[in-house]
């Protein structure tokens, strides 16, 4: 039953984007905290490798980080209770569009996004692949550096260390990026001679997900416009939130790239 | 290879180009600080709402140097959620925080409606002499807005004693454009409206399809009749967190999902962890 094959990038993309645009529209933290849960359950479902895995820490991090520091922000007004709701419920939406980001870079090859594109977009699209992999690529490659002092005897602790620990990540990363520059050019990239290796195929599990995702995004859109649910909870008096079960079911039907298949390690 | 220097230079540019882009996108959500009274920037004034079950006031920065009573409210749903309705063209304030008729007809309550206050900045109150939309609200002022009956400012009931600092609370400038002057009764929203089926004394009721409707900041579009209706919306007095309705069930729901997701990816991870290792 499993498919062992991995999902087209652009239903991740499709993915990615609806969870995006969800998480935009709404500052519910009931919709919010189960758009946290379908991402950990679909990168539980379907992360790349271990390095990947790390990146994904890396924005969960971030994305806590990011809570924290929106909710800080109303020390600079008056201290309330509805004006410390209202921070964190913001601080909560950032957060989620960088955990749902966060999962979008563990599950997908940003390389083979840019074969996806169009000839004439392969810059720009180069590009985004270039910056969609900084956060995974540095990641690893601390990790890498850090292994190697380690052994070497060097401690890398506090703010001193830091330049034994940046000089040689940064070293690295540009070398990286010549290699792949010049490993892309030898096989005829930006010449327009490119071929298509083994061309993703468009499964019906991708379209699946596609789908699914565009629906959610589009109830929430409904909901938005339409104006028949509660996307943003009142915080001056705090309420509970709400939870309508359309929406709630637009949500779920993000978690689907977890459930109609996952990838074998 | 020349190609390839500049197609990295600019794949790095575009990079850094993509990521410029990002920022005004974070940025608005980050310094957007909380919508509070900053008291010492800007004129700021008071908005206090009544619903008879409850009393909330607002400490608003205004952005003009006076504003109309209908924009003080507008201001407050962009600063601090406070959901509104407006009639008569938006000459008329029909719904505040859930509390008022649905419609264009701000008397379709009658004799429930809300009565239009201004603060003589000693405690006291007095009967707008004028509607919201041409009465002007300058740094310092308190408006008040009170859900009840009575025609006028001898019968209908009385926002609670209050200055500008009980409201923001560093003030930001004594009182300046409240003037104790207005006087004349009843003039607040326009008489239009038949006086129909009077409702019953309750001030408001938070049971019915027209009530407590804490939907979308600002503008309170108004839920469909039949929606959750949440009691308590406005239930509480002014400081501490009120105590609202309890959690329905959509709630249970949610968590229960959420707990099916986050525990199926924790198996998902174990499984994967546990095939990779054997």
């Amino acid at each position: 039953m499993i498919d062992r094959r991995s999902v087209h990038p652009m239903a991740w993309i499709a993915w990615a984007t609806s969870a995006g645009f969800v998480a935009f529209l709404t500052t519910d933290p009931v919709y919010l905290l189960l758009l946290w849960a379908v991402s950990w359950f679909v990168y539980a479902s379907h992360r790349v490798d271990a390095d990947h895995a790390r990146s994904f820490r890396l924005f969960l991090t971030g994305a806590a980080v990011a809570v924290a520091l929106r909710t800080a922000l109303v020390f600079f007004g008056t201290v309330n209770a509805a004006n410390t709701t209202f921070s964190f419920l913001e601080g909560l939406r950032l957060g989620t569009i960088l955990v749902i980001f966060g999962t979008f870079n563990a599950v997908t090859d940003p390389f083979g996004l840019v074969r996806m594109a169009p000839r004439h977009f392969h810059e720009p699209a180069l590009a985004a692949a270039l910056a969609l992999s900084i956060a995974p690529r540095t990641v690893a490659g601390v990790g890498r550096v850090r292994d190697a002092q380690r052994m070497r005897g060097i401690r890398i602790r506090g703010a001193r260390a830091l330049p034994a620990l940046a000089v040689p990540v940064l070293e690295r990363g540009m070398e990286e990026a010549h290699t792949l520059a010049e490993s892309m050019d030898s096989r005829g990239h930006g010449a327009g001679r490119r071929s298509r290796y083994r061309p993703q195929p468009w499964t019906g599990r991708a379209l699946l997900i596609a789908v699914t995702a565009v629906g959610a995004a589009a109830t929430f859109l409904a909901a938005s416009v339409g104006g028949w649910a509660v996307l943003h909870p009142q915080s001056s008096p705090i309420v509970w939130p709400e939870a309508d079960p359309l929406l709630l079911a637009a949500v779920g039907l993000l978690a689907t790239p977890g459930l109609v298949g996952r990838r074998e390690a | 290879m020349p190609t390839v220097a500049a197609a990295l230079r600019r794949s790095v540019a575009a990079a850094l180009v993509i990521v410029a882009a990002m920022i005004p996108v974070t940025l608005p959500a980050v310094t957007r600080a909380a919508p509070a009274c900053a008291a010492a920037t800007g004129p700021h004034a008071a908005l206090v709402i009544d619903t008879g079950t409850g009393t909330r006031s607002f400490c608003i920065a205004l952005d003009a140097t006076t504003v109309s009573g209908i924009h003080l409210i507008e201001l407050a749903g962009a600063q601090d959620h406070l959901a509104y309705g407006f009639g008569s063209g938006g000459q008329a304030v029909c719904r505040l925080a859930g509390v008022g008729p649905q419609g264009d007809d701000c008397f379709a309550d009658y004799p429930e409606y809300w009565g239009y206050w201004h603060g003589d900045g000693h405690g006291g109150w007095t009967w707008s002499s004028t509607g919201a939309a041409s009465a002007r609200v300058g740094g310092g002022a308190l408006d008040a807005w009170v859900w009840g009956s009575g025609d006028s400012g001898a019968t209908h009931r009385k926002p609670p004693t209050m200055v500008i600092d009980d409201v923001c609370v560093p003030a930001a400038s004594p009182a300046t454009t409240s003037s104790p002057a207005r006087s004349t009764p009843r003039a607040s929203v326009p008489s239009s409206g038949s006086p129909s089926s009077p409702t019953s004394t309750a001030p408001s009721q938070p049971g019915t399809t027209r009530s407590a409707d804490p939907s979308a900041r600002g503008v309170a579009k108004t839920s469909p009749p039949g929606g959750p209706p949440t009691a308590g919306a406005l239930a509480a007095p002014p400081g501490p967190p009120p105590a609202s309705a309890g959690p329905g069930p959509g709630l249970l729901v949610a968590l229960v999902l959420g707990a099916a997701l986050a525990g199926g990816g924790w198996l998902r991870l174990r499984s994967t962890r546990g095939r990779s290792a054997s």
